[in-house]
């Protein structure tokens, strides 16, 4: 469904994605880990537009969203909920959640999406009327997601949901991954937490300094050794 | 003690009513009160029997008002340099108004201020408000009607030398300016952009109204009447020019970040007036004879050239340079014709031109091109990853800005009738934006509270209170001194207008620091709507 073919991105002169291929199938949880600085973040945002591959291609079910500006890849279907949540502090978190279907113009559907969105997450609903900048970290969490859902994108771009988060909102939130993954969304999940995120994925891409260094299901990523000592912490 | 008794609302209200009644005194004491009232009806919390106790805090406070105003009247007006000062609200009746005008209007208001529905209080203030604003040119006394003494009577022919007293007046600049805050309230509250060239926008519309409704191109052309198109196509004209400027300013620009944008904003505030300054001797000829002959090696004088523009005998003087437009023409209203210094109907044009707008603005901040501006103010990059097209985005802001003051300097043009470069400085956009600070950026009810706050403070209270301390300088303490230069100087350091760039500073660098997000600041929509 979403193909990146050989995707070379630079901030300025700093080669900060070298090549990078990678497939995301209908349905599935695809998760890119890695350290701090290998480009998860860049790849997202290539993704999405915001930041131009040099070279390489970037597909969605065969078109080429690389040529796209962003609100044309959004309106494509792709949305992120951004590493760091950034949600709109000082708009309420209805408007917040509205400003995920900007590029939808069906009412209905819109007004579909944000129950479906309230019942994932019935803590936005008590909230509705408050100001996202309001909202504890777990809640901003979910109100990017929620925000992201909005969109009902094809592919969901998740960056690091589990960042600055306490153990047990990290478990919901996983939780509500897991749900949406049943539901049938796409998503691209990009972790910093390589168990948690191996444990939700069906495939995995481990990234480092800009490359593939590994590819494969889930599974077998959380049992390689390379990934248990690189990644998981584990020393054997 | 006295912070037990009264609220801080209501100890406001008392402090307010009893300064302005004495700087202003006796003729302005129905807007005094009304002022005073709805401060006291807005700080009356929810409590038994708030309406009782806000009548008696408000019948206290009135005393205080018809006291000052009294000594005012027989006491202030008499000194030196406010002999002038109208005093026809000497009366027992005006008094006995002004009291019911106070109490009514501040149980009013605090049943309004504690009606438990928001979207019904909302309602209801605005409703309140237009109410005020269509009945104020009757409580204005000079020179419209009066209700002094329980009769209307015209005062023009006691008011005529004091026309810089008058309230209407100023009042009228003063939406001109709300009208233009509100408009840059788009640009900087909503989108974010901070904007430090907006009279740019200005100027082109009160041009573009000085153009096509004066005698300046058409006495060129031979026909002196040829520019007279009607006020209500021009002024349309007038938004739409601004609104084109500011594609062209815009869509260059937009890429650029904060503080780079600021200072191309600067620029073309200054760009703008220096331009018009300069378009007095136009004469254009078409480029490419020019071109060509240069290509065969002749001198340019050599080349004869067709001329496109200004090719009489005299150049084209398009802005008449530093002298000014003048005059233009006032617009005509089924017949009507409006005329300078008769300001009741100027009055109702602007008031109907600010109302509109706000509404429009409104509506606009409530859609969906209002709510991406806000997400971009708040988060450029996820507002781009939510898939708005930022420049795009941003044009529309800036336009739509561009427009509102277009219309401000449209009517601008028609109401003085005389435009001069001069009049559209760099200290309008910087009086502008405090004035968006001031009343919380975002906000379209705060901004307008900013313009008015900052307006009636350059355009009355500061005149009024040079005028106050004049005469009490000079009636009381000037009276055993005989030193002349002492005088002098003692009445130029209490120049009151002369402080006023010293005042709104520190007026800004006081709200930055006590409440940075403005008089009345921005709320959700959601809240606004939650009920």
């Amino acid at each position: 469904m979403l193909e990146l073919k050989n995707v070379h991105t630079y901030y300025g002169n700093i080669h900060a994605l070298r090549g990078v291929n990678l497939v995301v199938n209908k349905g599935e949880i695809v998760t890119l880990i890695g350290s701090n600085g290998a480009g998860k973040t860049t790849t997202l945002r290539t993704i999405q537009g915001i930041l131009r591959p040099r070279e390489g291609e970037i597909l969605l079910e065969g078109v080429a969203l690389h040529k796209l500006p962003p609100h044309e890849i959004v309106r494509r279907g792709v949305s992120q909920s951004p590493e760091g949540r950034l949600i709109f502090p000082r708009m309420s978190v209805k408007e917040n959640l509205e400003m995920g279907a900007y590029q939808r113009n069906d009412a209905s559907g819109i007004a579909e999406d944000m129950e479906r969105v309230f019942k994932l997450f019935p803590r936005l609903k008590e909230r509705i009327g408050q100001r996202g900048g309001t909202l504890s970290g777990g809640e901003q969490q979910m109100l990017s997601m929620g925000r992201a859902l909005m969109a009902r994108p094809r592919v969901m771009l998740l960056d690091e949901p589990s960042m600055g988060l306490a153990p047990i909102l990290v478990d919901q939130i996983f939780d509500i991954i897991r749900e949406l993954h049943s539901q049938g969304v796409t998503i691209l999940l990009v972790e910093q937490n390589a168990r948690l995120a191996l444990s939700v994925a069906d495939r995995g891409y481990v990234l480092e300094t800009g490359e593939m260094a590994l590819t494969g299901p889930a599974k077998e990523l959380l049992h390689n050794p390379q990934v248990k000592a690189a990644y998981l912490g584990e020393n054997h | 003690m006295m912070k037990k008794i009264l609220a801080r609302g209501e100890l406001i209200a008392v402090v307010l009513t009893a300064f302005l009644a004495l700087i202003l005194g006796g003729w302005q004491i129905m807007l005094i009160a009304a002022l005073a009232g709805m401060l006291i009806g807005l700080s009356a919390e929810h409590k038994a029997n708030y309406l009782p106790r806000a009548a008696g805090v408000a019948a206290f406070v009135g005393l205080i008002l018809i006291a000052i105003t009294h000594f005012h009247n027989t006491s202030l007006s008499t000194l030196p340099g406010m002999e002038h000062i109208p005093d026809q609200a000497k009366t027992v009746g005006t008094y006995l108004i002004a009291l019911g005008v106070i109490i009514g209007l501040a149980v009013l208001t605090a049943w309004i201020h504690n009606l438990a529905d928001e979207r019904k209080r909302q309602v209801y203030f605005i409703g309140l408000m237009v109410a005020l604003a269509v009945f104020f040119p009757f409580f204005e006394q000079c020179p419209g009607l009066s209700w002094t003494n329980f009769k209307f009577v015209d005062m023009a022919a006691g008011c005529s030398e004091q026309s810089n007293l008058l309230w209407i007046g100023p009042v009228i600049v003063m939406f001109i300016y709300a009208l233009q805050a509100i408009g840059l309230n788009i640009v900087a509250g909503f989108a974010g952009l901070l904007d430090l060239g907006y009279v740019a926008f200005f100027a082109i519309g009160a041009y573009t109204m000085g153009l096509l409704r004066s005698q300046q191109l058409g006495s060129q052309m031979g026909d002196p009447d040829f520019f007279r198109w009607s006020f209500w196509i021009v002024i349309w004209i007038a938004a739409a020019t601004a609104a084109f400027f500011g594609l062209v300013f815009g869509a260059p620009t937009l890429r650029l970040r904060g503080d780079y944008l600021a200072i191309v904003t600067l620029g073309f505030g200054e760009i703008v007036p220096i331009v018009v300054k300069n378009l007095y001797a136009v004469r254009i000829f078409e480029p490419i004879s020019l071109f060509i002959g240069q290509l065969f090696g002749q001198k340019s004088s050599d080349l004869m050239q067709f001329c496109l523009l200004g090719c009489g005998a005299k150049p084209l003087d398009i802005t008449a340079g530093t002298k000014g437009i003048s005059p233009i023409y006032p617009p005509d209203f089924f017949g009507y014709t409006f005329t300078v210094g008769e300001y009741v109907p100027w009055y109702f044009l602007a008031l109907t031109l600010l109302v509109v707008s706000a509404f429009f603005i409104y509506r606009l901040r409530a859609s969906r091109i209002g709510r991406a501006w806000v997400s971009m103010r708040e988060d450029e990059l996820a507002a781009n990853a939510m898939g708005v097209d930022l420049i795009r985005t941003k044009l529309t802001a800036f336009v739509l800005g561009a427009m509102f003051s277009g219309f401000a300097g449209a009517f601008y043009a028609s109401y003085t009738t005389l435009i001069t470069p001069d009049s559209f400085d760099f200290s309008i956009s910087v009086i502008i934006l405090a004035q968006v600070i001031l009343g919380g950026s975002g906000n379209i009810a705060g901004v307008m509270l900013g313009s008015s706050i900052i307006m009636l403070i350059d355009r009355v209270l500061l005149d009024k209170l040079k005028m106050v301390i004049n005469g009490v300088l000079q009636g009381l303490v000037f009276k055993g001194i005989d030193n002349q230069a002492l005088a002098v100087f003692w009445t130029s350091l209490t120049d009151a207008t002369a402080y006023k760039i010293l005042l709104f500073g520190l007026i800004l660098v006081v709200m930055m620091k006590v409440r940075p997000q403005g008089i009345l600041p921005e709320q959700t929509a959601a809240r606004r709507r939650a009920a």
